[in-house]
């Protein structure tokens, strides 16, 4: 009897102690990052740890809809000359080491990002334009002349060279940095994980370098919006490749995967209700060398932008991943303009009569070219390779023109497109701020491609300080036309991730947003904070 | 034998330079360097301080002096894509994983394809040798990641035996290895095979069984023993290839070795760790050839080290 009541004491007790433990909810995720240096987004973007942007809290972040909500700043003002943005903290934040979060550590990442080694810097000058970015990053002038100010704990002001009106969302990739640990460790704070403090909604518990996966936990010091639903968060890059992520997903070990086109049928059985997808804002599209013969003729251009069948590509060769895409800007990203879209229709007779005209009947007499794609995982991974195949395939059928194929490593083949060392790309771009001028801004002024266009160079210039927000839209639609009419690029696709999840997975972060898109790990801030495991 | 394992580690340095120029030049001829972005560029003046920063603002012959300056101190140097720690601790770090499950595969495959071999060779033209040979021929030309993905789907979808993949819990080791064991496996069961039958059909074992010696003797003790160069042959380089991590396995499986540096290091351009690892391997392969002429000695004393002519 004795020997019974102990032993029920002791299931009590076990079932005590281990009760916390088994509330702790864990949500395993692929993650898309896997260099892995520092675990410091504003040290380095490319190469970064990850999940350390979930780490530090943002000036503004969006929600699922891509409405911009202030995290770190509670408001924000643009002055009367449009040339200075205010913006005020949220009182009381504080890093995980009980240092308080100030002004002064978001003034701090950017002048470090000016003139150390980061490889985002450009974005600071291209999104923000903040005043004297170019000098400071080109050595040219001191860091003090940069147009940025902790006016006290918990006010910035940002000057910017132009008017910005659409400033508050590029600080959507604004994240403070610990100036308190820079001052003792230097940048080293951020490669161990018992240095590293963070300001954001998750702290990191481990960090497995050797395939840079990260176990991140719910903030017990955050105050800011959105904390987490969740108490554990393993963010996986290897399970980021559909052909490893599924099997985990189906044997348990994760609670989602994304998938490949060959995966859809059997995941959509198995889990008619699991299934979400997520428009990239994201195009792939062809780019040439403008100077080069044959793509120095407009004609030759338009000819090829008639030449393909983007109905037929996106359900056959694309489907589930990619729908077309008949302008640069995606649907549903602000300033898209579907009668731009609606221009890009196949017509193999109109494309052959360019070509004619441009003095290839046929395609008679036209040089080989070879058209160079960027090797990459993830989602253009997935769809450049067959897109570069199936227009092969068309540009023969239709033009008569051979194309050959190259594939290049990154460096290469970015080397290739800013150094015209070939005349033929397809070129992917993702958004990386919400706004027009983000996707014009790579065609702008030599940008990536090497493009010199000076009409299209004054539209843009006009439109990015323009604060009238329906004027410009309407420059940049017309910049857009401009950029049809000269063929200037040939938009192909936008492309769609899809993934299922597991139907332990709850909150409002998986349920597809009012377009049907379901965000997973592209808003990190909003999904993974609004996310619950039974 | 002493003088000629002398001359062999003279040449194993001889080709350590050779192969450490040709990767040094080989690295740094490629396009693009460790510090170009993806997208795009830090500013020149940034660039400046970064190569600097890494000593990569220095002519080339002087960087390589300085790099082998290192390496005969054991200074391998930072990794790029690591910079918390030293090319050495990364290695040792990433080559557990890759040792345990790399060098476990070999370990149990190499054993089994002997036995295979052997059962095939005894049993010549019938349907243990033609079994023998379908699973030494399926083992050798399935890819890795096609048995890794059969092994996953039947083990750990279908049946939910075993965990798909990851680290570190050992349940989770079964199908990796299971997977490498695969390739020594096939290759012993082929090898095997051909040098037992081979030596059968000597002479020698025609006169052991005139002189009456029971066949299990004469398959043990002589014609074992007989058969047994080629596999040492194959057996060291073997294991160097496998046990320093396949990056298709390792990245079904989820673990986190070295397999994945071997590319990446290439890909980011990390100086360091690329020429270390390269440096690794051309080591082991210049020891491991070392170790297999001792063995031939060794196993057969008409082999003589050394005795040219």
């Amino acid at each position: 009897m004795n020997a019974l009541v102990r032993l029920a004491g002791i299931m009590v007790a076990t079932t005590a102690l281990s009760a916390p433990v088994l509330a702790q909810t864990t949500v395993v995720a692929p993650s898309g990052n896997s260099a892995g240096t520092y675990m410091d987004y504003m040290k380095t973007v490319y190469d970064r740890g990850t999940g350390s942007e979930l780490l530090q809290i943002p000036i503004a972040t969006f929600d699922k809809e891509f409405e911009l909500t202030p995290m770190a700043a509670e408001s924000w003002s643009q002055s009367e000359d449009g040339l200075t943005w205010t913006f005020n903290l949220r009182p009381g934040l504080v890093w995980s080491d009980g240092e308080p979060l100030t002004a002064e550590d978001f003034v701090f990442a950017l002048q470090r990002a000016a003139t150390s080694g980061y490889d985002f810097a450009w974005y600071w000058d291209f999104a923000g334009g903040i005043k004297g970015w170019k000098e400071v990053t080109e050595g040219t002038a001191e860091v003090s002349t940069l147009g940025l100010k902790a006016v006290d704990d918990l006010t910035i002001e940002v000057t910017t060279v132009a008017p910005k009106p659409y400033l508050p969302s590029v600080t959507s990739l604004w994240y403070p940095v610990p100036k308190h640990k820079v001052d003792e460790l230097g940048d080293d704070w951020s490669l161990d994980v018992s240095t590293i403090v963070s300001s954001g909604p998750f702290e990191i518990e481990s960090w497995e370098k050797s395939n840079n996966s990260v176990v991140l936990t719910k903030s017990d010091t955050y105050t800011g919006p959105w904390s987490p639903m969740i108490d554990r968060l393993e963010l996986d890059p290897t399970l980021n490749a559909p052909e490893v992520g599924l099997p985990a997903f189906l044997a348990g070990d994760a609670d989602y995967s994304f998938l490949n086109t060959g995966q859809v049928p059997v995941a959509t059985q198995r889990y008619p209700d699991g299934i979400r997808k997520n428009a990239v804002f994201a195009t792939s599209y062809i780019s040439y060398d403008l100077d080069a013969a044959p793509f120095n003729d407009v004609n030759v251009r338009r000819a090829f932008y008639y030449a393909v069948d983007r109905d037929e590509l996106t359900s056959t060769v694309l489907k589930d991943i990619a729908i077309p895409a008949g302008s640069l800007l995606p649907p549903g990203y602000p300033g898209y303009n579907p009668d731009i879209a609606a221009e890009a229709v196949f017509d193999p007779e109109k494309a052959k009569q360019f070509l004619a005209e441009a003095g290839f009947p046929n395609g008679e007499g036209f040089p080989e070219v070879e058209i160079w794609y960027r090797e990459e995982g993830g989602y253009n991974g997935a769809i450049v390779p067959a897109m570069a195949q199936y227009l092969q395939a068309e540009f023969k059928e239709a033009l008569g023109i051979s194309l050959n194929i190259r594939a290049l490593p990154g460096p290469e083949w970015m080397d290739g497109l800013r150094g015209k060392k070939n005349n033929i790309f397809i070129a992917p771009y993702e958004y990386d701020y919400l706004d027009p001028s983000n996707f014009y801004g790579i065609f702008f002024n030599g940008g990536r491609h090497g493009y010199f266009v000076p009409e299209y160079d004054a539209i843009v210039a006009k439109a990015d300080s323009e604060s009238d927000w329906d004027t410009r839209y309407g420059l940049y639609a017309e910049a857009e036309q401009l950029m049809i009419d000269q063929g200037l690029i040939v938009p192909l696709v936008h492309p769609v991730t899809i993934a299922v999840v597991s139907d332990q997975m709850g909150g409002d972060g998986v349920a597809p947003n009012s377009l049907g898109f379901t965000q997973l790990d592209r808003l990190g801030h909003y999904f993974f904070t609004h996310i619950t495991k039974q | 034998m002493f003088a000629h394992i002398i001359r062999r580690v003279l040449s194993v340095a001889f080709t350590f330079i050779v192969v450490s120029v040709i990767i040094f030049l080989m690295m740094h001829s490629v396009p693009g360097g460790p510090f170009d972005a993806n997208d795009m560029p830090v500013s020149a003046a940034v660039r400046e301080k970064m190569m600097a920063q890494w000593g990569l603002d220095q002519p080339l012959h002087i960087q390589y002096f300085n790099y082998m300056w290192g390496v005969l101190h054991f200074d391998f140097g930072v990794p790029f894509q690591s910079p918390g720690e030293t090319v050495v601790q990364l290695i040792s770090r990433a080559w557990i994983p890759s040792l345990v499950l790399g060098g476990t595969g070999v370990l149990i495959g190499a054993p089994l394809g002997i036995l295979l071999g052997m059962a095939a060779a005894l049993n010549r033209n019938t349907w243990i040798d033609y079994l023998a040979s379908t699973v030494a021929t399926l083992g050798l030309t399935i890819p890795v990641f096609v048995t890794s993905m059969l092994l996953i789907l039947i083990f750990a979808v279908w049946l939910n035996w075993l965990p798909a993949s990851g680290w570190p819990q050992p349940n989770r080791w079964i199908l990796p290895i299971a997977c490498y064991a695969a390739i020594p496996l096939a290759t012993y069961a082929r090898y095997t095979r051909s040098a037992v039958l081979d030596t059968l059909n000597r002479p020698f074992v025609n006169v052991l069984r005139a002189k009456g010696l029971s066949e299990r003797r004469i398959v043990f003790q002589h014609v074992m023993r007989n058969s047994a160069i080629p596999l040492v042959t194959v057996f060291l380089p073997m294991f160097i290839g496998t046990a320093t991590g396949s990056i298709f396995v390792e990245a079904m499986f989820r673990v986190p070795g070295l397999g994945a540096y071997f590319v990446s290091s290439i890909e980011v351009r990390d100086y360091t760790l690329q020429m270390a690892l390269m440096l690794l391997i051309t080591f082991m392969y210049c020891l491991a050839y070392l170790l297999s002429d001792i063995a031939y000695a060794l196993l057969n004393p008409r082999i003589r080290l050394g005795d040219s002519e």
